[in-house]
Formats: structure tokens, C-alpha cells, sequence
């Protein structure tokens, strides 16, 4: 399943602002520099209003939101 | 019955360390840990210095404040993580320092939240008529135990020493703040991200390299991506619990007075709280003292109702978040 177009403007701009390249679906976004610790907390709220996924504290870290495709999959995996 | 804070003191050893001072030994840059951190310098103490004498100039200064003597003290709170001897706790020396009566002393160790537990239990001794003025004592000398090494720079660069104080009664007097509500909370699946681990049970008690513990075992260690990741959810979280329940929202909030962890970590919180950022609302002292832990909130209060911008009705939030993990909010509202 593809993300919300609200997640990925918020992944494009977080690149932007960071100089960083758009990011393409299996790219690292943290090597990148697209996110990092306090970008993350703010994609994760972002995630939760534009899927109505609910995202647990303990879930809340890279390993869950390291690509595009990974984060479809963890979404997919919350439905 | 009702419980207000009456007094508030603070007291900073003199030395001031700045970032210059100790960045190239952590293998850091000065700008760096600024931007990282919102951090300039920090005060340690000199060595030798115990966390109970910190403590004890901070009392004197919230007694004055509440204008009370020692002897009208009935009960005395202490939290902190740096205490002066393994056993016992440190209140005992900061009862004989200021020459309390023969009180009950309690030490609390729940980290960077220890002023929210003693606003809670103090709150709680002078409601259930245990005690009528119960004085809080936070400090930490916390520089002794830094690794000041590239290998725990970033952990080090935080860390300062100093001690805050207030008194609970339920009496109001002018410039008191009542206090509403605390709400706490711990997840012990996080005890390994921020801690120190020696001496104790779990690694070795004797000493550094014997019974399976290392000498990083003495020292502080955080996994800080995930501090930063609880820190920022659980806070917030928090915070919205305890205006909920008691029918608030952040934009009726005047001051945020938190615990001083680091400046990004707090401007992410007021982002999630959407807390209004017009008002300059957001009590931050770290810049000249670094993390405090238990004594910061106390040190950032202190500074706040000194600078007499509290007004009647005022309502403070106070949220924190220390190792265990253990986060929370406080309520107060300022009477008239």
C-alpha cells in the first residue's frame, strides 16, 4: 500500500530543509539526513493523523522507520 | 485542605565550566554541543564538595523565602541521584546542617522527576494532615561521576551541579502557588537507556572490574535516541493528562516551568503541546547551569518567581522525564 500524499510532503520537506535528496522508496532516511531523533517524533504524530494508525511508545524508534517501504510495511502491520 | 508551595531557594557552586573549558577532552566542538544541548556552561562544584551542603544553602534560602525557621519544618524531602554516602540517605546531614527538630527525613530517588515525586508526597503529607510544612530539598553533584572522555562526550556535556528547594504547607501566603495535581508515571523496560549502574546488586558492589562490572559501569550512560524518542512522547502525553482531568488545555497554561534537560528536547515539547510561543512561557535556565536533574525544575521555579513575572491565577505546568524511565506533569496555580 502506498502512504498518504501528507506523509510523503512531510519526508520531502524534512529533505529540504535539511539539503537532503527526495527520498526514493528504499532509501535510508536517517543516513540520508531526511530524518534524525526529533524529526522522528514528528513524522511519527504526522503518521498516526494521515493513516488513523495509533503508533505504541515502544515502536517509536528507527528500526520501524528506516525507508519508505518500511514504513508501509509497519503501517500495513498496525491495520 | 489544600497544599501551596510557600517558599522556593536555589543555591550554584561558584565555578562556572563552559564549553570551551571541557569540549576538546570530550572530542566535541563548543558550537556543537551548544546546538546540540541549548547548553554554554554549567557550574561544578569543587571536589570535596558533599550534595547535602548544596542542598542545605538552598533550604536556608526557601525558608527565608517562606519566612520560617528550621524548627517550624516538620517533615523534609530530598531527591536526589548524587547523595553524599551509599547508606544512609542524605537528609539526615542537611537535618543536622540546618538544625531541623528530630523529623522524619526521606530520600527520593526518582531521578530527573524527583522534584514531581516530592511535589506529590508533599502535596499528600499536608492534605492528609501528616505534616503541615514539609521542605523539599533537590541536588546533585553530579560532575564526580562524568567520563570526561570522547567515548561519553555527548553524555557528559550535559551534566552540571547545584541544588533547588521549596517548602509545601497549607497555608497560603501572598505569592504562594497551589498545587493542583501531579501525574506520574515509569516504564522499567527502559532502566538500561539512562543510568548509572555501580555500585549495586545487579553488576558488582565491591568495585570497578570485579564481579562482571567494568569501570563504564561507574559511570553516567544514556542511549540518547531513545531518551529523546520516549522523552518527547511520554512528556507530552503527560502534560495532556494532567490539564484533561482538570478541564485545561495548554493555551490556559501561563508558564511551563520543566525539568532543564536540553533545549531541543524542550522546544519539541512545547511543539507537540502546540503550548503558545508568543508569550515567552517556556522557563529555560540551562544555557548558564547545564542539566541540573533534580534540581533543575526547582532552580528554573526559583528564577521564575524571583523575577516576580508570576500573577494571580497563573497557571504553571511542570513536566518531567528521568531514567527508569519515570516521566510526569505537575499542576500549580498562583494565588493572589
Amino acid at each position: 500500500m502506498a502512504l498518504p500524499q501528507g506523509v510523503i510532503d512531510f519526508l520531502n520537506e524534512s529533505a529540504r530543509s535539511n539539503g537532503a535528496e527526495q527520498p526514493g522508496a528504499s532509501d535510508d532516511l536517517f543516513q540520508m539526513g531526511v530524518l534524525d531523533s526529533f524529526a522522528l517524533v514528528d513524522f511519527v504524530t504526522v503518521l498516526e493523523q494521515e493513516t488513523g494508525i495509533s503508533v505504541p511508545d515502544g515502536d517509536v524508534n528507527p528500526a520501524n522507520f528506516q525507508s519508505i517501504e518500511q514504513i508501509e510495511r509497519y503501517v500495513e502491520s498496525r491495520r | 485542605m489544600k497544599a501551596f508551595i510557600t517558599g522556593t531557594g536555589k543555591f550554584l557552586p561558584e565555578r562556572s565550566v563552559s564549553n570551551e573549558e571541557i569540549a576538546e577532552r570530550l572530542g566535541l566542538q563548543p558550537e556543537q554541543i551548544f546546538k546540540s544541548s541549548g547548553i554554554r556552561s554549567r557550574r561544578w562544584a569543587e571536589a570535596g564538595t558533599t550534595t547535602s551542603s548544596l542542598a542545605a544553602e538552598a533550604l536556608r534560602s526557601a525558608l527565608e523565602d517562606a519566612r520560617l525557621a528550621a524548627e517550624d519544618v516538620d517533615y523534609l524531602l530530598f531527591g536526589t541521584m548524587t547523595p553524599d554516602r551509599f547508606i544512609p540517605g542524605s537528609s539526615p546531614s542537611v537535618q543536622r546542617a540546618l538544625g531541623l527538630r528530630e523529623i522524619p527525613c526521606l530520600d527520593i530517588r526518582a531521578t530527573c522527576c524527583n522534584a514531581l515525586y516530592a511535589l506529590q508526597v508533599g502535596k499528600a503529607l499536608v492534605t492528609s494532615g501528616a505534616a503541615r510544612r514539609v521542605a523539599v530539598c533537590l541536588a546533585e553533584i553530579q560532575s564526580a561521576w562524568l567520563d570526561l572522555s570522547p567515548q561519553s562526550g555527548t553524555i557528559s556535556m550535559l551534566f552540571g551541579d547545584g541544588a533547588s528547594s521549596f517548602i509545601v504547607s497549607d497555608e497560603a501566603q501572598t505569592g504562594a502557588l497551589e498545587i493542583l495535581d501531579v501525574h506520574l508515571a515509569t516504564d522499567g523496560a527502559y532502566v538500561d537507556d539512562l543510568g548509572i549502574r555501580c555500585p549495586g546488586t545487579e553488576f558488582g558492589a565491591k568495585g570497578a572490574g570485579q564481579e562482571g562490572a567494568g569501570p563504564a559501569d561507574y559511570f553516567a550512560r544514556m542511549n540518547g535516541q531513545s531518551v529523546i524518542l520516549q522523552a518527547s512522547r511520554k512528556i507530552v502525553a503527560a502534560c495532556q493528562s494532567v490539564l484533561t482531568r482538570n478541564s485545561l488545555t495548554p493555551a490556559d497554561v501561563r508558564w511551563m516551568v520543566p525539568h532543564q534537560a536540553n533545549a531541543n528536547l524542550l522546544a519539541q515539547v512545547a511543539r507537540g503541546l502546540r503550548f503558545p510561543t508568543d508569550r515567552d512561557g517556556v522557563v529555560t535556565v540551562l544555557e548558564d547551569t547545564g542539566n541540573t536533574s533534580s534540581a533543575s525544575m526547582g532552580i528554573a521555579l526559583d528564577t521564575l518567581r524571583r523575577q516576580e513575572r508570576v500573577r494571580a491565577e497563573d497557571y504553571l505546568l511542570l513536566p518531567a522525564f528521568g531514567a527508569g524511565f519515570t516521566w510526569g506533569a505537575g499542576l500549580c496555580r498562583a494565588t493572589a
